[in-house]
């Protein structure tokens, strides 16, 4: 079957009934999550995956998508007019579109905002679908030795590229490694790490995991802070572009586009990093760089359609690889595999229904939360208002009924406790929990296929440095780290990172 | 989030009907009077999964009560059988028993919470299939002889995949190495799934399955059949010859039955398996099994508990010899 047909198949499957209501659902809970500050995506995902468990896979996968990059939207609502941003991707929309918001022009950076993430979406959207299948072929002449490499490789780019110090974002990689090798040996069916407590024969549970670091350590953290929301004063004003913010934004948003769509097939990319690396850009190439700081259009349709890009083309390599780019993918791995589910090159194959109508839900998706987003504006500002004391309490409870109706397990609610207790502990001693995710859901992958591939070389270490792929993502991952030494780059790094 | 509470109600049930001896008596006199929890030992989707759910759909119509299934995976199946093992002996609880927890277990786990025999009463075999060795349609040796000799001249010996140590799959993998003195070289995996992935990308050239998994795979031609571990030709792959025929002696057969605690009431052995029976002779059920490649077993209670026995002697020798041992 051609692109075509595959699409128009994909459209039937997210056009279903159920399908759809589940993308609206996704992109309504990404949205009000992306307005409220302090819950992310990551938190909202890990708290809402025992809900998936009981649909069918697609419709799982297309509803958490939804609040992937419903989040991406929503989040620039409450930068744009609170100067509070609602996601980390969207730190760099509060530099220049609060400033627009208090030119007047709120409307004006709401609709760019909106605008440039859906157009940024359609492409994104069709590179997915146009290169999907492609790379999956690529994918299966990829052996254990190049699996290995890669998936090294994401690893040191994902602490490389975590906040703050990278000494600590590696002692959280390896920490995570060390967390996703409790269990039994797939080798020799050998118990590791265990202690003798039989609920460990399995692994710790990811789901426990996810929901205690982010969703509900992050709800510890959020309690300590004073609710600091002041109602908007500032007029939203007219939607409408004027002629000249038309033509100053659309380089832009072409701009951002490609950025966003680079980097978030890269692994440990992903929408942040696009969104920081666009407002570099504009900021260097675009005409009006000497505005910028004081509202310049082009700081806000940049970002928001580079972080809308990359939130949907960081689906590439957990589609076509199996592999999770960052944090969120790695939950969407977490939940495919509940599902029975083995993320992979033969999943165009095996899953066709899964797969098109991911991509087909993708551009719905991107279709309402235009709508969501535009003429909704008023209700999204309202959400603001509901106070966290009821909103938390509510999210405890169904987290605890969540990790506990997994396995039907308590020892999972104990452990969801405990990571909770940790997460909030790694907040305060400034370590960052997404590497450690991202060290659980790969270290065990990576360890299997190191072993294999050392089985299949009768022990041969060269096997790693023979294979073109294996032996180019090794010399990648090398000079990565090499360039984490150099003081000048770091120095780059964290002032794009702070913005 | 509801299915997930819904097992819970169940299992609250059961462990009510535990506490209170008497409501033991009662659930005797009118069995079933509640609904009945199936324990599947594997994570939903599995070949074993499939085969409780064919089961009881039609179980639950014959028996007025709801029979729900309750997946509780983990330490190849053993977890989930160590909990039917310590059950009330009610009727209440079963267990989908199988060749990895009543079979191979014994044999590979030191410290086994359980005795595959004396801890439950074995009720009926459900459904059997064999194990099959399937190979890329590139790979050159196509009868098992020409695969021995490979072995044997190939520097590196040969590679098999399987879906993981210990289970059935593995086993034959040891039995064919044994029979035939062949270098082979395991090579495990975390299901048969991703096996099935690289067998057909070329990083390994065959792989050890069991058949329902296998049987898609054979059908496409994205795999070839080499040998199968019948005792006859399967009736839905003809065109593959046994290893019987094929001059190695290893028959290696997947099963799957319905077992209970230990000292279950006589009056509801005689009914389930009669039920089970019922539901296996309904054509429609037959036909499902037999897409899948299945066979529809036919054992009485005491004949499905000498087979148990018999299957625990059978892995002994096999196990011991792999050197997979867990504690």
């Amino acid at each position: 079957m051609d692109i075509i047909g595959n699409l128009a198949h994909g459209f039937a499957v997210a056009l279903s009934f159920q399908n759809l209501l589940f993308a609206l659902i996704g992109a309504l809970i990404g949205t009000a999550i992306g307005v409220l500050p302090g819950i992310g995506p990551v938190a909202t995902i890990s708290l809402l995956l025992p809900i998936t468990f009981g649909q069918p896979a697609t419709t799982a996968i297309i509803m958490l998508a939804g609040i992937y990059y419903g989040a991406q939207y929503g989040g620039s609502t409450t930068a744009i007019l609170l100067n509070l941003p609602g996601e980390i991707s969207s730190v760099v929309t509060t530099l220049e579109g609060y400033k627009m918001a208090r030119n007047g022009r709120a409307g004006a950076a709401l609709a760019t905002s909106a605008l440039a993430s859906f157009f940024a979406g359609t492409v994104a959207t069709i590179v997915v679908a146009g290169s999907g299948p492609l790379l999956t072929s690529v994918a299966l002449s990829f052996g254990p030795a190049d699996y290995f490499s890669l998936m090294l490789l994401g690893l040191i780019i994902s602490a490389v590229l975590a906040q703050g110090s990278v000494i600590k974002s590696i002692g959280m990689v390896v920490l995570g490694v060390a967390l996703g090798l409790v269990g039994t040996d797939v080798q020799t069916g050998q118990q590791r790490f265990t202690f003798g407590v039989p609920e460990l024969s399995d692994g710790i549970s990811f789901v426990a995991l996810a929901m205690g670091m982010f969703g509900i350590a992050e709800i510890i953290l959020n309690l300590e802070r004073p609710e600091a929301r002041s109602v908007l004063k500032t007029k939203v004003g007219s939607l409408w572009l004027t002629k000249e913010e038309w033509k100053r934004a659309t380089p832009s948003v072409l701009r951002g586009t490609l950025v966003g769509t680079v980097l978030g097939i890269l692994p440990g990319g992903g929408a942040a990093l696009s969104s920081f690396g666009s407002y570099m850009m504009e900021r260097k190439v675009s005409k009006n760089r000497h505005l910028f700081g004081t509202g310049a259009i082009e700081g806000v349709a940049g970002p928001e359609a580079a972080n809308n890009a990359a939130a949907q083309t960081s689906f590439i390599p957990l589609l076509t690889l199996g592999i999770p780019a960052n944090a969120v993918m790695a939950l969407m791995v977490g939940a495919l595999i509940i599902q029975g589910i083995q993320p992979g090159p033969r999943m165009v194959e095996a899953q066709p229904d899964l797969f098109w109508g991911l991509i087909a839900s993708m551009w719905i998706g991107n279709v309402m939360l235009l709508v969501i987003n535009l003429p909704m504006i008023g209700m999204w500002v309202k959400l603001l208002q509901v106070p966290y004391k009821f909103l938390y309490p509510a999210i405890l409870v169904f987290c605890s009924i969540g990790a506990y109706s997994v396995n039907n397990n308590v020892f999972d609610v104990y452990s969801t406790v405990l990571f909770a207790v940790f997460g909030y502990m790694c907040n305060k001693l400034k370590l960052e929990p997404a590497p450690l995710l991202i060290g659980f859901v790969l270290g065990p992958m990576m360890e299997e296929h190191l072993r294999r591939a050392m089985l299949l070389s009768r022990g041969d270490v060269m096997v790693f440095l023979e294979r073109p792929i294996s032996a180019s993502m090794l010399a990648i991952g090398a000079l990565a780290m090499a360039a984490m030494l150099l003081p000048n780059l770091r120095k780059g790094k964290e002032a794009a990172l702070t913005g | 989030m509801m299915s997930g509470l819904l097992p819970r109600r169940a299992w609250l049930a059961g462990g009510a009907a535990m506490a209170a001896l008497p409501a033991v008596a009662r659930a005797q006199a009118a069995w079933p009077a509640q609904p009945i929890r199936l324990v599947v030992p594997f994570a939903p989707g599995g070949t074993t999964d499939l085969v409780a759910r064919l089961l009881t759909q039609g179980l639950t119509a014959r028996l007025g009560q709801p029979v729900i299934i309750e997946n509780r995976p983990g330490a190849g199946a053993t977890v989930g059988s160590a909990q039917v093992a310590a059950a009330a002996p009610d009727g209440l609880t079963l267990l989908m028993s199988n060749v990895a927890s009543q079979g191979v277990a014994p044999s590979l786990y030191r410290n086994l919470r359980y005795d595959a025999v004396r801890d439950f009463t074995h009720i009926a075999l459900v459904v059997e299939n064999p194990v099959v060795f399937v190979a890329n349609p590139r790979f050159v040796p196509r009868s098992l002889t020409e695969v021995v000799r490979f072995a044997q001249e190939a520097p590196r010996g040969l590679d098999i995949a399987s879906s993981g140590s210990g289970s059935t799959n593995h086993l034959l993998i040891v039995q064919f190495g044994q029979a035939t003195g062949a270098r082979v070289n395991h090579v495990p995996y975390r299901g048969a799934g991703p096996a099935m992935t690289d067998v057909i990308a070329e990083v390994v050239p065959m792989m050890s399955d069991s058949l329902p998994s296998a049987a898609g795979h054979l059908r496409s031609g994205s795999v070839r059949g080499v040998a199968m571990a019948s005792a006859a030709r399967h009736p839905a792959f003809p065109e593959i010859a046994t290893f019987r025929e094929q001059g190695i002696d290893a028959v290696s057969n997947s099963w799957f039955g319905i077992s209970a605690p230990a000292g279950l009431p006589a009056p509801i052995v005689e009914r389930l398996s009669r039920e089970i029976g019922l539901v296996l002779a309904d054509p429609a059920v037959r036909a499902r099994f037999a897409e899948i490649g299945a066979t529809v077993g036919a054992l009485s209670p005491a004949g499905y508990a000498d087979f148990v026995a018999a299957e625990v002697e059978k892995w002994r020798p096999v196990v011991l010899a792999s050197g997979a041992q867990v504690d």
